[in-house]
């Protein structure tokens, strides 16, 4: 193949081909002259043929054609009776006709198969650099995998600090703290009549100030536990879920005049522990946010959002917030209210937050200063395990 | 309630000693309180080796645990008695800091008998100790061979 490319390559000019069918049709109309001079009888027609074909596989159509002219003349003028006139006699016309429908069937047959190995020479091409192109795109993505690779294990890594971190955390920062807490008490203990009123107060604030930091570690830790530990899912009955939470933050809530609303809630899927730490959350916060109405209404619902989610609300008549700090709510150690307002640690939306981002949900708040406060969040809706329970003896 | 079980308290923190001390006290349970500072000096005492050899070879009522330890860490100690013949129905309390699942995971899988976070509040930690005290030196039954003491 690359040789019959060399040899149509070599060929190009059109000076050179029209040249090549002048000089083949003269080479041959010499041998047939030569050939004959030995006796043989009608060599010209069969070696003409020849040369037209050979003039068109190297040289093209329009050579083709000049040497089928030129042949015909040739041929007519040398090779057919009467000799050296253009004159064709009716007895030889059969023979020049022969010879001239030949050597256009030869012409034709060599340019079409010539063009159709044009094109295949030009789809061969046009493959090639396809081939390329994806070998290079190949490569790319051969890169692309290698960096993501990297990536993954860069972050694995980074992962086990951060859990490291969070373990020494939990061991090491408690212990001092233990300490600060259960020396002041020991020492109030130890000189209670010594200490004079002021000196007993900040006794107090440092034993407060421990167990609030204490506190704070505790919810971070459990904060930071929620992105470690592997999630269980299950169909959970939301309505249980919630009679539990209220029935666990009771401590907090004894005291206080609510009035709870609580509609029929779905069946979705999750994990079981950590929506109930969501649903704790919000009601814990809802209670200590309406603790001055008389009375708290708090109201648990759920609105059937676009899809396959559904929407959970938990809505109170508190002291509400201003919607201009709505972005700040989800955020860890984020508060919109003083510490001698209300008690926290800040953790408890960001909790909220981060176990619904979990099970593929979304979380958003209304609210206005005084007018209380509306918390949503999505979970996906449990179609099938609900059936599967529903079916179950 | 006559006999008091020998209790073996592995703890680094000097601190944490002297506050598990308080708290036992308050109930006159510090007596038969021995303390070991690391974890090979507590798998010393428990084989009668180098500095406690010439100890009456009884085993504790009850081994009340610290996971991070200096020299032999407390999953290690744990493993050792419940891998020897002779220790290995000593009831262990792992008493830490850490909330972590994993170490929870870890030493009940070694076959721990209660694992106790310590509260960083005094009133609970002292509750907790007390209440710790009061179940396993007095209340619980120790196996035979653990040492007692007829108060």
């Amino acid at each position: 193949m690359a040789y019959w490319d060399n040899e149509f390559q070599r060929v190009r000019s059109p000076p050179l081909r029209y040249g090549f069918a002048v000089v083949c049709v003269g080479i041959a109309i010499a041998a047939a002259l030569a050939i004959q001079q030995y006796q043989f009888r009608d060599v010209a027609l069969p070696v003409l043929v020849l040369v037209i074909g050979i003039v068109t596989w190297y040289a093209g159509t329009g050579p083709a054609v000049v040497a089928v002219l030129l042949g015909t003349a040739a041929f007519n003028y040398m090779f057919v009776e009467p000799l050296y006139t253009f004159y064709v006699s009716a007895r030889d016309l059969p023979y020049f006709l022969v010879f001239v429908l030949s050597a256009i069937i030869v012409a034709s047959f060599s340019a079409v198969r010539l063009r159709i190995e044009e094109n295949l020479r030009h789809s061969r091409d046009r493959l090639q650099t396809e081939l390329e192109q994806r070998q290079r795109r190949e490569a790319e993505i051969r890169k692309l995998n290698q960096e993501l690779n990297l990536r993954a294990a860069e972050l694995a890594a980074a992962n086990r600090e951060l859990e490291a971190f969070a373990y020494s955390v939990s061991h090491d920062l408690r212990a001092p703290l233990r300490h600060i807490v259960g020396y002041s008490e020991l020492l109030q203990k130890h000189t209670p009549n010594s200490l004079d009123d002021k000196s007993q107060r900040y006794i107090q604030t440092i034993r407060e100030s421990g167990k609030r930091m204490g506190n704070l570690i505790d919810d971070l830790l459990a904060f930071s536990r929620i992105g470690r530990t592997e999630s269980r899912t299950t169909a959970v009955d939301l309505q249980k879920v919630v009679k539990e939470a209220i029935s666990e933050i009771e401590p907090q809530t004894k005291g206080q005049d609510i009035s709870w609303k609580i509609d029929a809630l779905p069946v979705c899927y999750g994990d079981r522990s950590l929506l109930k730490l969501v649903v704790v959350n919000l009601l814990s916060n809802a209670v200590k946010f309406s603790g001055s109405r008389r009375p708290a209404k708090i109201e648990i619902g759920s609105v059937d959002a676009n899809g396959d989610k559904i929407e959970i609300f938990v809505r109170d008549n508190g002291v509400g917030f201003d919607m201009q700090y709505v972005n700040k709510l989800f955020g860890v150690f984020q508060r919109l209210h003083r510490a001698d307002e209300f008690e926290g640690t800040g953790i408890g939306l960001a909790t909220v937050q981060r176990i619904v981002h979990r099970h593929g949900g979304m979380v958003r708040a209304e609210g206005a200063v005084d007018q209380g406060a509306t918390f949503y969040f999505s979970l996906p809706k449990a179609e099938h395990p609900a059936k599967r329970t529903a079916n179950a003896p | 309630m006559s006999e008091l079980g020998r209790i073996l308290i592995v703890e680094d923190d000097p601190r944490d000693v002297e506050l598990t001390l308080t708290a036992l006290d308050e109930h006159k349970l510090a007596n038969e309180v021995v303390i070991t500072r690391d974890g090979k000096e507590a798998l010393d005492y428990l084989h009668c080796r180098e500095q406690f050899a010439s100890r009456a070879d009884e085993n504790p009522a009850v081994i009340l645990l610290d996971l991070k330890l200096p020299k032999v860490d407390g999953l290690e100690v744990l493993q050792q008695i419940r891998s020897d013949q002779k220790l290995k129905m000593i009831p262990v309390v792992v008493l830490t800091s850490s909330h972590e699942e994993k170490d929870m995971l870890a030493t009940y899988q070694l076959g721990v008998n209660a694992y106790v976070v310590k509260p960083v509040d005094f009133h609970e930690f002292v509750n907790a100790v007390k209440e710790l005290g009061m179940f396993w030196a007095i209340i619980n039954q120790p196996p035979p061979g653990s040492a007692k003491k007829v108060s």
